[in-house]
């Protein structure tokens, strides 16, 4: 136990360094950073593998937050929420003390996260010998419900995105009579199309092809040292921490908010309470602590659907659940029973995880910032190299890397047509369960489908998706109505910031 | 017809052409009450309704999305085009060359300069991922068609 406990400690170290290079790169999400990393994990031990990829999103949260600071540009979205007041302390020449505050934050908010993240999985973990094929089935389509919440612009594209996904899922031999479908011949085909193909695909391909119209970012003209709070900031900046961690472990939670939309929320809560209003966008130290507290919670809180259901409701949690399908590992409520380890060991390893933010995040500083400041081509050649040769690395097979590319191809053309790619990817994870578990379950009951009702945790789980569906379909029809009310608050959030951080830039 | 409407013209036709491969799925006697073309023919007919939705949604609008430059989807064409060329010379030309060809070219098609500096980025890069996947991760790639003429036929299987 102390053994592979031992084990994790460098996984964790190695996926925080990574995270924060990737994170601190403009344009390169937690999710890119981790999906760049999916491939070396496929030899690894399962339990390393995992706490790598938990630490990449841990460390690459964090990550976002330096070009924020230093050069006004969000490393992730999530970042975006502290560029108003980060980059106002920068150029007031306190850069090291945002960067100190912002690392710090993400270590409470991380913490607190993880308190969260292990009571609550905990207890759902609980019904797990409930489960059969009809409530499989059930869990599935509650997952998929999840698709009309991923889709705040267009509830038809999203829905059509979630069924492209399940089309993609049909792909091989079929679960229950071993028919081979849509394969062409093609004996590659055959055993499907293994959902990390899509995620590289559709996250990190399409995202290199999409910042090749993008401009260079700007270069980092100074390169601070990192100053840790004193006691007295501690105090200060307590409150705006705790409001993003709460804040941050509802959002985690709920299917489709993620860092982004709980760090504006975070920060606009945070000035509401603060005793230094006036500060907020002219370098308030809890306008930085805020949205960092919120988006490293989220990082923890946004496993417990995934790892309690098997439900990613962020294209992080997407990205991660690729890491456990990898090692023949599915996330749900028969992993805690079956590979209670495997769960034990993310526990401990983003424990250390979140520890190893303060330690790495202090040195990797100098090297996050020479990054930022090598020639974009170069950077995203390196990563379009990186991702074929890692692709390659799994089963030595050209073919997967032409099916990366083809589905590069399909994510790029989906942001041109302004569809989520979320759904597509739950469509790809969620759709052989869904498929073989509905079958399986009218085989058992000789075809009679008022056993999905009959079964309660069936007839529950179904009735969760309906509300699920019903609630965002309400919400999509008032919003055309009556404008984004609901969504307009959240947006009013950004556009406060974004306000705000007008005002922090003309202060120069 | 605005960027919705095509959306749902190009979703309309995978779902007619995934509906024909579904019914094309031969018969089995092992088949369940459902069969294994039976959810993806209703997938295929959900996916043709909202298509339906998005094309009637697009009629007669306007696009107020945000324009793609020539420029950009040639560079988009180009970039995939250096993958697949990289997957076609990968057996031939094997790994390091391949690798470094496709660093270059990135960077090329990114807007680097083709001087001498992106040649040796490429080259650098090559030795670094070649050291990373090969020596240090073990990880066989292609040694090259003209390399295993040059020394010989290698056993089979051996890669780099």
């Amino acid at each position: 136990m102390i053994g592979s406990m031992l084990g994790i400690l460098p996984a964790a170290f190695g996926g925080v360094a990574w995270g924060i290079l990737g994170g601190a790169l403009p344009g390169i999400s937690p999710s890119i950073t981790m999906a760049l990393l999916l491939p070396f994990t496929y030899g690894m031990d399962p339990a390393q593998a995992i706490v790598l990829l938990a630490a990449t999103y841990v460390g690459a949260e964090y990550g976002g937050s330096i070009p924020a600071i230093l050069i006004r540009t969000p490393g992730t979205n999530a970042a975006a929420a502290t560029i108003a007041d980060g980059y106002a302390m920068k150029q007031q020449g306190r850069a090291g003390e945002a960067l100190g505050i912002s690392l710090y934050s993400g270590f409470v908010g991380g913490l607190f996260g993880l308190i969260v993240l292990v009571l609550l999985t905990e207890r759902l973990s609980e019904v797990a010998l409930a489960f059969t094929p009809p409530a499989y089935f059930a869990l599935g389509v509650l997952g998929l419900s999840v698709i009309a919440s991923l889709s705040r612009e267009s509830l038809i594209k999203g829905l059509a995105a979630g069924v492209l996904g399940l089309m993609v899922a049909t792909v091989g031999t079929d679960p229950v009579t071993g028919a081979s479908r849509f394969t062409f011949d093609a004996v590659d085909l055959l055993s499907g199309i293994p959902p990390i193909l899509v995620m590289v695909g559709v996250f990190a391909v399409a995202e290199l092809f999409e910042q090749s119209g993008e401009p260079g970012w700007e270069q980092a003209t100074e390169r601070p040292r990192i100053r840790f709070p004193s006691p007295a900031m501690w105090k200060r900046i307590a409150l705006p921490q705790a409001i993003g961690s709460v804040i941050g472990t509802f959002e985690g939670i709920v299917p489709g908010s993620g860092g982004t939309v709980s760090s504006f929320l975070a920060y606009n809560e945070a000035r509401r309470w603060s005793r230094h209003q006036e500060e907020f966008g002219h370098g308030s130290p809890e306008g930085v602590a805020a949205p960092e507290a919120a988006n490293n919670t989220v990082a923890c809180t946004a496993l417990i659907p995934m790892l309690s259901l098997g439900i990613p409701g962020s294209n992080s949690a997407a990205v991660l659940l690729g890491g456990f399908l990898l090692h023949g590992l599915i996330p749900g409520p028969l992993l805690f029973v079956q590979h209670r380890d495997i769960v034990e060991s993310l526990y401990v390893g983003l424990f250390a995880a979140n520890i190893a933010m303060v330690v790495v995040g202090y040195l990797m500083m100098t090297p996050a910032i020479w990054l930022v400041g090598r020639p974009k081509p170069y950077l995203m050649a390196f990563i379009y190299a990186l991702v074929v040769s890692g692709v390659y690395a799994i089963e030595g097979s050209l073919f997967q890397v032409g099916v990366v590319l083809a589905f590069g191809l399909l994510g790029y053309a989906m942001r041109y047509f302004r569809m989520p790619v979320l759904p597509l990817v739950l469509g790809v994870v969620l759709g052989f369960m869904v498929e073989s578990n509905y079958r399986r379950a009218l085989v058992l009951s000789s075809g009679d489908h008022l056993t999905f009702v009959r079964e309660p945790l069936a007839a529950g789980l179904l009735a969760v998706a309906a509300l699920f569906l019903v609630g965002s379909l309400v919400r999509h029809a008032r919003e055309r109505t009556v404008g984004p009310t609901a969504g307009g608050g959240r947006e009013g959030g950004a556009g406060g910031v974004g306000g705000v951080g007008g005002a922090g830039g003309s202060a120069t | 017809m605005n960027r919705d409407g095509v959306l749902g013209l190009v979703l309309l036709g995978v779902a007619v052409a995934y509906y024909a491969a579904a019914s094309a799925i031969p018969p089995s006697d092992l088949a369940d009450a459902v069969g294994p073309g039976g959810l993806p023919r209703a997938y295929a007919v959900v996916l043709g309704a909202l298509a339906l939705g998005l094309l009637a949604r697009g009629r007669g609008h306007q696009d107020a999305g945000p324009h793609v430059s020539r420029r950009l989807l040639l560079r988009v064409a180009g970039l995939l085009g250096l993958g697949a060329v990289y997957v076609l010379l990968l057996p031939w030309a094997g790994y390091p060359l391949s690798i470094a060809g496709l660093i270059i070219g990135t960077a090329y098609y990114q807007g680097g300069r083709l001087d001498r500096r992106v040649v040796a980025v490429g080259a650098l890069g090559a030795v670094v991922l070649w050291l990373v996947f090969v020596q240090v991760l073990g990880i066989d790639h292609p040694v090259g068609a003209w390399v295993e003429r040059l020394l010989g036929e290698p056993p089979l299987g051996e890669g780099l």
